[in-house]
C-alpha cells in the first residue's frame, strides 16, 4: 500500500473499514485462524501471534498507533474497527492484543522511547507483555503491594513476587507496578517499570485454570537488574500511570471482547440450530443478545471518547460492570443451551465452550473485581456516604 | 459522539421550561402547552436530543399525557388524509406487543386519555397480515379508564369497539410510528427510573441506622450502582437507536432493543429502590410507589421486556442477523 493510501486510511474511518472488511473476506488467506481449536493456551497465543503477524505485514493492525511506535497513525477507533470486523469475519481478536490495549496507550504516553524501541516488534506478534500488577498481599487493594525496586545506579533491582499475571508464561516483557517508596507510602511511592522475561532473576511459573489452560503466571523477581531507562513514567509515578492505563484497560478490553462475544453467540446460535432446547431458551438468547447489545452501545460511547482526547475517568466501571454482564450471560446461556453435551460431550466446540466459561467467571474479577466497580460508581459517581474504613 | 447536536445550556434551560410545564398542565392540556413553547421548533431542530429530553421530563415528573400520540402521529399522518382537528392514538394492548388487533373482528386497545376534546381516532388494524390504519369517529368508542398496577395513568382501555372506516395501507408507517414510539417510551422510562434512584440516594443517605446512614452500607451501596448502572444503559441504547433512526424502517430493531434494555432496567431500579427504602418503599407515605408502577405501566406499552425478549430470541432462532446494532 502506498504512503498517501496510508494516511488517507488514518484520517478516514469509513475507509478504512471498508477496505479492512474487502482484505478480511478476500479469498483463503486468513482460514488458517478460522473455526481453529487448540489444546493449550501457549499454542492458541502463538498462533494468535503469528495472526497479528500477517496483518503487520498488510499494515491492517497498525492504524490507531502513532508512527513513531511502528504504527500507521489514526486513533482509537481504528483499532475497535479492527476487532469488530475480525469478529465479523469470523476471525479471533488475537491474543496479545488485549494487553497491547491495556499496556500499550502507557507506554505510548509516558515511555514514548521505550514504545519505539518495542512496540512494532509487539504489533507483529514477534513478542508480547504481561502485566504485573496484582501480589499475593495486594489483589483489589492494590496500593498496598510490595514487590521493591531500589535504586542503584543507573539500575533498579527488582525483588519480589506478581500474580495473576494473563499471558505470563509467554510474554517476553512484563509491565510492572512496583514500590520504590517506602512500605507505608501507599499509592505514593510506586513507580511502573518494564522487564525483560529473560532477565537473570526472573521466574515465572504458570497458572492453569480449572479448564487446564494455562491463562495466568505467577512471576517472581529474585534481584533482577533492570536499566533505568525502563521507566515507564517517572520514580514515584507510578499510580497515576496505573490510573491513565486503566482507562484503556476498561473501555478497549469492553469493546474488544463485546466483539468477540458476538462472534462467539453467532457461533452458538449455529452449533444449537435445529436441536431441541431447554423451556425458555428463546427468552434467554433475546436477553443475552440484549447484554451484548448493551455493551456495545455504551461501550463505542467510550471507545469515541478516548480517541477524542477525553479523561475517562470512574464512569468507566459501568462498561466493566456491563462487560461482566455480558460475559456471565453469554457463557452460562452457552452452558444451559448446550445442556448435557456441555458437561459430558467430547467435541472440540463443546471443550472450547467449557474452557471460555471458566474464563468468563474471571469478567466479574480481573481489571478490578465486581464489588470494586460497584464500590467505585458509589463512591465517586452517586457520591453516598463513604464506608467506614476498617 | 450522539445523535444530539443541543448545547448543555440550550438542554439546561428546556428542561427548566418543561418542568415547569408538567407541574402546571396534564392530560391533553399539555400539548397545546408545547405548542405555545414552540416546542415543535425545537423537534424539528434535533429530533434526537428534544424527543429524549421531552420524554425523560415527563418521566421525571410522572406526568400523565397523550405526549407520545404526537411521537406516532408525525409517522402516521404522512399516509392518512389531512387531519380534521385532534387526532388520538390506540396502542395496541400490550399482550400483543407492536401488532394491532385483526380488521375483522372487534379490536381492542390502549388511549393515553379520555377522548372529550378529541376528533378522530387513529386505529392500527391488521388487514391481510399487514397493518393498516382506520380514523375513526371517537363517538361509540367503548373506552373505560384503566384502574390497574398505575392509578395515576390516564390510561383508558378498549375492547370489543368495531370502528367504522376505510382502512389506509401503513405497513411501513406503522413500523416507523412503532420505533419512534419506543425510542419515546424509553426516554420516559429513563426518566421514572433516574427520578426514583434520586429518591432512593436521597433516602439512604439521610436514614440512620447502627449509627450511620444505610447508604453506607456495601449491600445498599452495590444495589445503588447497580441501579446507575441500568439507566446508563439506557442513555447508551438511545444513542444506539437513534443513529439508525432515519433509515427505511425507522430503525425498528435497535428500538425495539432498546425498548427492551429500558424495561429490564425500570424492573432492576425497582426492585433496589423499594428494598433500599425498607419499609416506606411499599407505602403510598412515601412517592417510590407511583414510580414503579408508572415504569411498570411504560414498560408494557408497544410490548415489555419480557415480550421484546421473547420475540427477538425466536426471530435469532429462526435465522435473524445478530445485528450489531453499533459500529465505530
Amino acid at each position: 500500500m502506498t504512503s498517501t493510501a496510508t494516511a488517507s486510511l488514518a484520517t478516514d474511518l469509513g475507509a478504512y473499514r471498508t477496505s479492512l472488511r474487502a482484505y478480511l473476506n478476500n479469498g483463503d488467506a486468513l482460514d488458517r485462524w478460522r473455526g481453529k481449536h487448540h489444546g493449550s493456551t501457549e499454542d492458541r497465543i502463538a498462533e494468535h501471534a503469528a495472526l497479528m503477524a500477517h496483518l503487520y505485514q498488510d499494515g491492517w493492525n497498525r492504524y490507531g498507533w502513532p508512527a513513531e511506535a511502528g504504527g500507521h497513525g489514526g486513533d482509537e477507533r481504528h483499532r475497535g474497527v479492527l476487532y469488530d470486523e475480525l469478529s465479523a469475519a469470523g476471525l479471533p481478536v488475537p491474543d496479545p492484543q488485549l494487553m497491547l490495549e491495556t499496556l500499550g496507550p502507557a507506554v505510548v504516553r509516558f515511555a514514548p522511547d521505550l514504545a519505539a524501541r518495542y512496540l512494532p516488534e509487539y504489533l507483529r506478534g514477534a513478542n508480547w507483555w504481561g502485566q504485573g500488577f496484582s501480589e499475593p498481599e495486594a489483589g483489589s487493594d492494590l496500593a498496598g503491594l510490595r514487590c521493591r525496586a531500589r535504586r542503584e545506579g543507573e539500575h533498579y533491582v527488582l525483588s519480589g513476587q506478581k500474580l495473576w499475571t494473563s499471558h505470563g508464561a509467554t510474554a517476553s516483557r512484563f509491565v510492572c507496578l512496583v514500590r520504590t517508596g517506602t512500605p507505608e507510602s501507599r499509592h505514593r511511592g510506586l513507580s511502573m517499570i518494564m522487564v525483560d522475561a529473560a532477565a537473570p532473576g526472573v521466574s515465572v511459573r504458570p497458572i492453569a485454570l480449572a479448564s487446564g489452560y494455562r491463562e495466568l503466571a505467577e512471576v517472581f523477581f529474585d534481584d533482577v537488574v533492570v536499566p533505568a531507562d525502563r521507566l515507564v513514567g517517572e520514580e514515584g509515578q507510578g499510580w497515576a500511570v496505573a490510573m491513565y492505563l486503566l482507562q484503556w484497560e476498561r473501555a478497549m478490553y469492553a469493546w474488544q471482547s463485546a466483539a468477540v462475544a458476538l462472534r462467539r453467540f453467532r457461533e452458538l446460535l449455529g452449533q444449537v440450530a435445529g436441536k431441541p432446547l431447554p423451556d425458555g431458551a428463546a427468552t434467554r438468547i433475546g436477553e443475552c443478545y440484549g447484554d451484548i447489545v448493551a455493551l456495545r452501545a455504551r461501550s463505542v460511547r467510550t471507545v469515541r471518547r478516548l480517541a477524542a482526547g477525553e479523561t475517562v475517568g470512574p464512569e468507566a466501571s459501568v462498561d466493566k460492570v456491563l462487560l461482566a454482564t455480558a460475559e456471565t450471560s453469554l457463557h452460562d446461556l452457552a452452558r444451559d443451551l448446550l445442556g448435557t453435551d456441555f458437561v459430558l460431550g467430547a467435541g472440540a466446540d463443546t471443550g472450547d465452550w467449557r474452557a471460555d466459561w471458566w474464563f468468563s467467571r474471571s469478567a466479574t474479577i480481573l481489571g478490578g473485581s465486581a464489588e470494586v466497580q460497584r464500590t467505585i460508581l458509589a463512591d465517586h459517581v452517586l457520591g453516598l456516604p463513604k464506608e467506614p474504613r476498617a | 459522539m450522539t445523535s444530539t447536536t443541543m448545547d448543555t445550556a440550550t438542554a439546561e434551560l428546556l428542561t427548566g421550561s418543561l418542568r415547569e410545564l408538567f407541574a402546571g398542565s396534564a392530560g391533553r392540556a399539555v400539548g397545546p402547552a408545547l405548542a405555545a413553547l414552540g416546542w415543535a421548533e425545537v423537534v424539528a431542530e434535533d429530533p434526537a436530543g428534544a424527543t429524549t429530553l421531552l420524554f425523560t421530563e415527563h418521566g421525571r415528573a410522572l406526568a400523565s399525557s397523550p405526549a407520545l400520540d404526537a411521537v406516532l402521529l408525525a409517522e402516521l399522518d404522512r399516509v392518512l388524509p389531512a387531519g380534521n382537528g385532534t387526532r388520538a392514538v390506540l396502542y395496541p394492548y400490550p399482550d400483543d406487543g407492536d401488532q394491532p388487533s385483526t380488521v375483522d373482528g372487534p379490536v381492542r386497545g390502549l388511549l393515553l386519555a379520555g377522548l372529550e376534546s378529541v376528533d378522530e381516532v387513529v386505529v392500527p388494524v391488521r388487514a391481510n397480515g399487514a397493518v393498516a390504519l382506520l380514523v375513526a369517529d371517537p363517538a361509540g368508542c367503548p373506552a373505560e379508564p384503566v384502574a390497574g398496577f398505575d392509578a395515576g395513568s390516564g390510561w383508558l382501555m378498549v375492547s370489543g369497539w368495531q370502528p367504522a372506516g376505510e382502512p389506509v395501507p401503513a405497513a411501513q408507517p406503522w413500523e416507523r410510528a412503532v420505533a419512534a414510539g419506543r425510542r419515546a417510551l424509553a426516554a420516559e422510562i429513563a426518566g421514572v427510573c433516574q427520578a426514583a434512584l434520586d429518591l432512593a440516594v436521597a433516602h439512604t443517605s439521610a436514614r440512620v441506622q447502627y449509627g450511620r446512614p444505610i447508604a453506607s452500607f456495601q449491600a445498599v451501596r452495590h444495589r445503588l450502582a447497580e441501579g446507575h448502572v441500568a439507566i446508563s444503559d439506557i442513555a447508551s441504547m438511545l444513542d444506539a437507536a437513534w443513529a439508525t433512526a432515519g433509515s427505511a424502517n425507522g430503525g425498528a430493531w435497535a428500538a425495539a432493543m432498546t425498548k427492551l434494555r429500558a424495561g429490564r432496567a425500570q424492573a432492576e431500579v425497582m426492585r433496589h429502590g423499594v428494598q433500599v427504602l425498607g419499609a416506606m418503599g411499599l407505602t403510598s407515605e412515601s412517592e417510590m410507589h407511583r414510580h414503579v408502577t408508572r415504569a411498570g405501566a411504560l414498560d408494557a406499552l408497544l410490548g415489555g421486556h419480557r415480550l421484546l425478549s421473547e420475540t427477538t430470541g425466536r426471530a435469532l432462532l429462526a435465522g435473524a442477523p445478530a445485528d450489531p446494532v453499533v459500529e465505530v
